[in-house]
């Protein structure tokens, strides 16, 4: 008897399920209706009244503690005649919530992604507009760097606009009154480096007779922690080399396997922290702050959070920034990403004429302008910002300017080196140090070749299989595994479809060529 | 039992409907007070399950689910096949079923606990104070615990060190997961777990245990013989509603603890779906892994009840 | 009361209220933490890590989240919705808690059913968005209620409760006349006290973490309930953000540790102030009482 019932509920359920379906299709079907008229009206209107602001959504990455505040919203609306409607997203949400837009079909007309690997299979499906044929009718839109937004490319069309990052930050920073006290050099060779490490553990450099600090201070990020950065020294390719002739992963070079036998050593020695697997970056900051550890690799940028707090607890606390450092018998190197942070999207859905998509663009032309790069990126001149030598000077309290000014920045077009007239930071001189020694990068960079190429199997398989690769190298790090157990995990790597994936990007790769 | 038959005469015997009929006039109020609460479940529960059919799908945003093409049971293949597979499931069992043996008792043991506190304002004080790590969200207890255990300044470790033992890689090793796991689940919710059953025991009637101390009986026999069974149909309730989530751990908590090192003993469903399939837009995939689990859940749930009601308990339906 | 003075009940005494005490310490000291971490300085916690009585004294951390006045609007959001949550789950709760507790209702066995499949079965995020958006919720207040309006688990835990009550009281209210509406609000809702104060405040919790609602259904920063506002600082200040997402230097300042503390302690006080209002619910006999009342 029971059972007779629980197939009649389950029936119902079913029943339940299909209308469900019914429902699910029907509000995806009135979306697009809905929208078409304000479309209609939004392409209808430049011809009768010139005057009719033009109407954008959109959803942008909120990377502050604040709700924003709309005054600048309103000064962007009014420059440009439009009407802006912005919905802000925390950003640890961010991909969920572009996930549900995308799958309601509720992505707003202009759609920031950080991660096109998300959206390729859309695009291929014809579901975003080209803009790479459209860019050359905006003076300001022409002068994006056509490397860059080959990167972004898919299959070599163009569909996005990007979002200028420096292409390589990364470097060493230390600390420059340890290193004076036992008169070493700044590092050039990971010799040096080694030495430094070695010795700031060893040679009580903060003088308080206690055996009680440690080299280098790491954090749970192969990336965008020490590793891929000391990797580059070795001259470790950036994701995929080219050897032969043919695309290569990092880890299956000679260079990878020093990098990690680098690591091993600092580790079983103590030159760095033994969790540094599982730090997070506010605790792998607060090292370097509490002069715990003296050596920090990573973003050369970071040395302005950290410098002020290590004053503050110790006066005479003073840090440096080094770049240019290489294995014996290699050249300097660093690896570069692939030049921008976040694109911009159009998606048909919501876009749907030609003409609204160039009014669109001619709102971004406009943002690339001088006037409003710098009202975006600095706020009003003389509430948020004075220019002194040409450089801009922040004058409003840190709070003001999260609320007020920072959140727009992740509207911002284009960047410093393709917007003419956008101010720079004027900067404390090590500050001012490090982003030169970011410049200076731009001359060693190690390039992804694999960027812009394509792989199915890669975006089926590519970040479960990837995690087979950042266990072994951990592990290998910490000493759990050997030389023959890391071969053994690439081993699976490639029999787990690691092969195949390159192979498909070898294809591209001869394809691209 | 007779409701259940009075279900299928509906189903299946037509001449009975009058008695029906007359018995759904006589407690309309009643159906009345459930239509409400139906109507929720149906719009906000049942009508969004249609979405599970994209676990049979390569279901594409852009395509709808009526133009994404059927692929039958392809992503539970993918699933099966997986050479994580069985890992994942050894993992994600034994949590459970540690979880169940260790942390399930012990709101009802502090319970117990806190009811024969007869100071009022210590009890009220114990109460509100272990019910606060409830509200912290487990990056903090994480975080927390990192700074605790740490290898390189953590608190335990550093005591370690001065009573001159070995310091003990807690976050990075596959014998020390477990533990902490669990541990950290009863720190967070063993006191808010007691209110539930608090709010039980504050129903049973003093007479009982004035009668059971002139009897002579000692303060555990009490708890054994009055306390413990007044609350036994809540634990039963609990019980079966726990056993249902099996394959459904905390997501965020294990995400935070897990890293290369542990990853034999740590990785389950959620957190190999979130790395595998939902980061790069595998809907169905994803859907496919939470069909399984809620099926698993089902069946458990199913035999959970049944054994209940077997034993005399009234269950959960 | 009668105080049992046998050297066993002493002794049960003495060790109960020993590891009560050991026990509350042990919860209790990361709490102290947290509150003493947003009452002293940057550099102090990140020195000590583990800060139990601060040596510097500091309201930096408090003067930077109420300089502006998201934490508060987020504070007054989330008070609201718990207010309103609550009492509107409360009430279709009851109402279906107690239809489905009465033991001569015809079908009750297949409705429960179909409540305990909702939880182990769901249609996940996107269905459900495309559900709340067609009923036109989105961007509203009521959209991080009116989606979560009943939750199965305290659905069955009130049936539960109800269930338990006396035998006989309905049968001897109904000799006397009652509707049911009539026994439910004037009898089982009076003696469900204890159930109803836990229900409550399972609900009010639940509606104080909403997180995921808001951030789906509203489009409307200004709308976000206290806990978008905390986990988005608690995500920044632990450097758990993408590293690429920061233009440089200048904008890519996390906000302090002292902050994430004192944004925590704001966002959990009030609801804690909550629980000490119900605990006399808990109190022992408290049914007993109000039925000889």
């Amino acid at each position: 008897m029971p059972k007779k019932k629980v197939s009649t509920v389950l029936a119902v359920v079913t029943a339940v399920a299909v209308m469900a379906g019914c429902s699910g299709n029907a509000g995806n079907q009135v979306t697009p209706t809905a929208s078409q008229n304000t479309a209609g009206d939004a392409t209808k209107a430049p011809e009768d009244t010139k005057k009719e602001p033009l109407k954008i959504t959109m959803m942008a990455n909120l990377q502050t503690t604040d709700v924003p505040d709309p005054t600048i919203e309103k000064m962007i609306e009014e420059a440009t005649n439009t009407e802006l409607d912005i919905q802000w997203v925390p950003t640890d949400s961010y991909e969920e919530k572009i996930n549900a837009s995308f799958a309601t079909n509720t992505l707003p007309k202009a759609t920031y992604v950080g991660n096109l690997n998300l959206l390729r299979d859309a695009i291929r499906n014809d579901q975003f507009w080209e803009i790479g044929p459209m860019l050359q009718d905006y003076p300001n839109l022409s002068k994006l760097s056509p490397d860059v937004l080959k990167n972004t490319s898919v299959d070599g069309k163009i569909y996005a606009l990007y979002q200028e990052r420096p292409l390589s930050r990364q470097g060493i920073i230390y600390r420059k009154d340890w290193a004076d006290k036992l008169g070493i050099e700044a590092p050039t060779t990971t010799d040096e480096f080694f030495t430094m490490l070695e010795r700031f553990t060893k040679e009580d450099p903060d003088g308080n007779n206690k055996n009680d600090t440690i080299g280098l201070a790491d954090r749970n990020d192969l990336i965008y922690g020490a590793f891929k950065t000391v990797a580059s020294w070795f001259g470790t390719p950036n994701n995929w080399g080219v050897r032969d002739g043919k695309l290569v992963p990092e880890f299956m070079t000679p260079e990878y396997m020093d990098t990690m036998n680098l690591f091993k050593r600092l580790h079983s020695a103590g030159y760095m922290n033994q969790d540094f697997p599982v730090t997070v970056k506010a605790d792998q900051h607060n090292l370097i702050i509490s002069g715990k550890a003296g050596v920090y690799v990573g973003s050369l940028g970071d040395v302005n959070a950290l410098q002020p707090k290590i004053a503050e607890l110790n006066p005479s606390g003073l840090l440096d920034v080094q770049n240019r450092v290489a294995a014996p018998g290699k050249e300097y190197g660093v690896w570069a990403i692939p030049g921008y942070g976040a694109v911009v999207l159009f998606p048909k859905s919501a876009v749907k004429t030609e003409e609204e998509l160039r009014g669109i663009l001619g709102f971004y032309d406009q943002m690339m302008s001088a006037e409003m790069a710098n009202l975006t990126r600095w706020g009003i001149e003389g509430t948020h910002y004075t220019v002194e030598d040409g450089m801009a000077v922040d004058i409003s309290e840190r709070a003001t300017f999260e609320r007020e000014v920072k959140p727009y920045l992740s509207m911002q077009i284009g960047g410093i080196s393709t917007i003419e007239g956008f101010l720079d930071l004027k900067r404390e001189p090590l500050p001012a140090k490090a982003e030169e020694l970011i410049k200076d990068n731009d001359n060693y960079l190690i390039h992804d070749p694999a960027v812009a190429l394509d792989s199915a199997a890669f975006n089926q398989d590519g970040a479960r299989l990837q995690e087979l690769i950042k266990d072994a190298t951990y592990n290998y790090m910490l000493g759990n595994i050997d030389e023959a157990g890391f071969q053994a995990a690439v081993d699976q790597w490639l029999k787990q479809g690691g092969q195949k994936i390159i192979d498909e990007f070898n294809a591209s790769y001869a394809a691209a060529q | 039992m007779r409701d259940t038959a009075a279900l299928s005469e509906m189903v299946v015997k037509e001449k009975q409907r009058p008695e029906l009929r007359r018995r759904f006039i006589k407690n309309r109020a009643l159906y009345m007070m459930i239509l409400p609460g139906f109507l929720f479940f149906v719009i906000f529960k049942y009508i969004p399950m249609g979405g599970l059919v994209i676990a049979f799908q390569d279901y594409q945003p852009y395509n709808g689910i009526w133009n994404s093409p059927w692929v039958g049971w392809k992503h539970f293949e993918r699933l099966f096949a997986d050479q994580m597979f069985v890992t994942i499931l050894r993992n994600t069992l034994l949590l459970f079923f540690l979880n169940l043996l260790f942390y399930f008792p012990v709101p009802i043991i502090l319970a117990l606990m806190l009811n024969e506190v007869r100071i009022n304002i210590f009890k009220r004080v114990v109460q509100t104070v272990v019910y606060i790590p409830h509200f912290m969200s487990w990056v903090i207890i994480v975080s927390i615990s990192f700074v605790m255990l740490s290898m390189d300044r953590g608190i335990i470790n550093e005591l370690f060190v001065m009573m001159g033992f070995e310091k003990v890689n807690f976050l990075m090793s596959t014998e020390w997961f477990r533990p902490m796991y669990v541990l950290q689940i009863i720190w967070r919710e063993a006191g808010w777990g007691t209110i539930i059953y608090l709010a039980a025991m504050a129903a049973i009637d003093p007479g009982l245990y004035e009668a059971a101390r002139i009897d002579g009986a000692s303060r555990l026999r009490q708890i054994w013989h009055i306390t413990l069974p007044s609350i036994r149909s809540v634990i039963v309730v609990l019980l079966i509603l726990k056993i249902g989530d099996v394959l459904e751990l905390g997501f965020e908590h294990i995400y935070l603890l897990l890293n290369s090192m542990n990853r034999e003993v740590a990785e389950i469903f959620d957190t190999y779906v979130f790395t595998a399939g939902l980061r790069q837009g595998q809907f169905s995939y994803s859907t496919a892994v939470g069909f399984f689990k809620s099926i698993v859940g089902l069946i458990l749930v199913i035999s959970a009840n049944w054994l209940s009601k077997k034993a005399g308990e009234e269950g959960i339906y | 009361m009668v105080q049992d003075k046998t050297i066993g009940s002493r002794i049960f005494n003495v060790v109960n209220y020993s590891l009560l005490l050991v026990i509350a310490l042990v919860t209790f000291l990361p709490f102290i933490h947290v509150i003493a971490g947003s009452f002293t300085t940057a550099g102090e916690l990140a020195t000590k890590q583990l800060v139990l009585v601060p040596t510097t004294w500091s309201l930096e951390a408090y003067r930077y989240i109420f300089s502006t006045n998201t934490v508060l609007t987020g504070l007054a959001t989330s008070i609201g919705v718990t207010a309103g949550g609550t009492l509107f789950s409360m009430f279709l709760t009851a109402l279906m808690a107690y239809g489905l507790s009465r033991r001569d209702l015809t079908g009750r066995r297949p409705i429960m059913f179909v409540v305990v499949f909702t939880m182990l079965f769901s249609g996940g995020i996107i269905p459900t968005f495309l559900v709340v958006k067609s009923m036109g919720l989105i961007d509203s207040y009521a959209a991080m209620v009116v989606p979560t309006a009943i939750n199965a688990f305290n659905l069955i835990i009130m049936r539960n409760f109800f269930q338990n009550l006396p035998e006989g009281l309905e049968e001897s209210a109904k000799i006397d006349g009652a509707s049911d509406w009539g026994i439910l609000f004037r009898i089982v809702i009076p003696l469900s006290m204890p159930a109803i104060a836990t229900i409550s405040l399972f609900y009010a919790v639940t509606y104080w973490n909403t997180y995921i609602t808001a951030i789906l259904y509203l489009t409307d920063a200004g709308k976000w309930p206290i806990q978008v506002i905390l986990r988005q600082i608690v995500v920044l200040s632990s450097g758990l953000a993408g590293d690429t997402s920061s233009m440089d230097d200048f904008a890519s300042r996390p906000p302090e540790q002292t902050v994430k503390m004192a944004v925590i302690v704001v966002a959990t006080l009030p609801i804690l102030l909550v629980y000490p209002f119900l605990q006399k619910h808990f109190a022992k006999g408290a049914l007993l009482g109000s039925i000889k009342g």
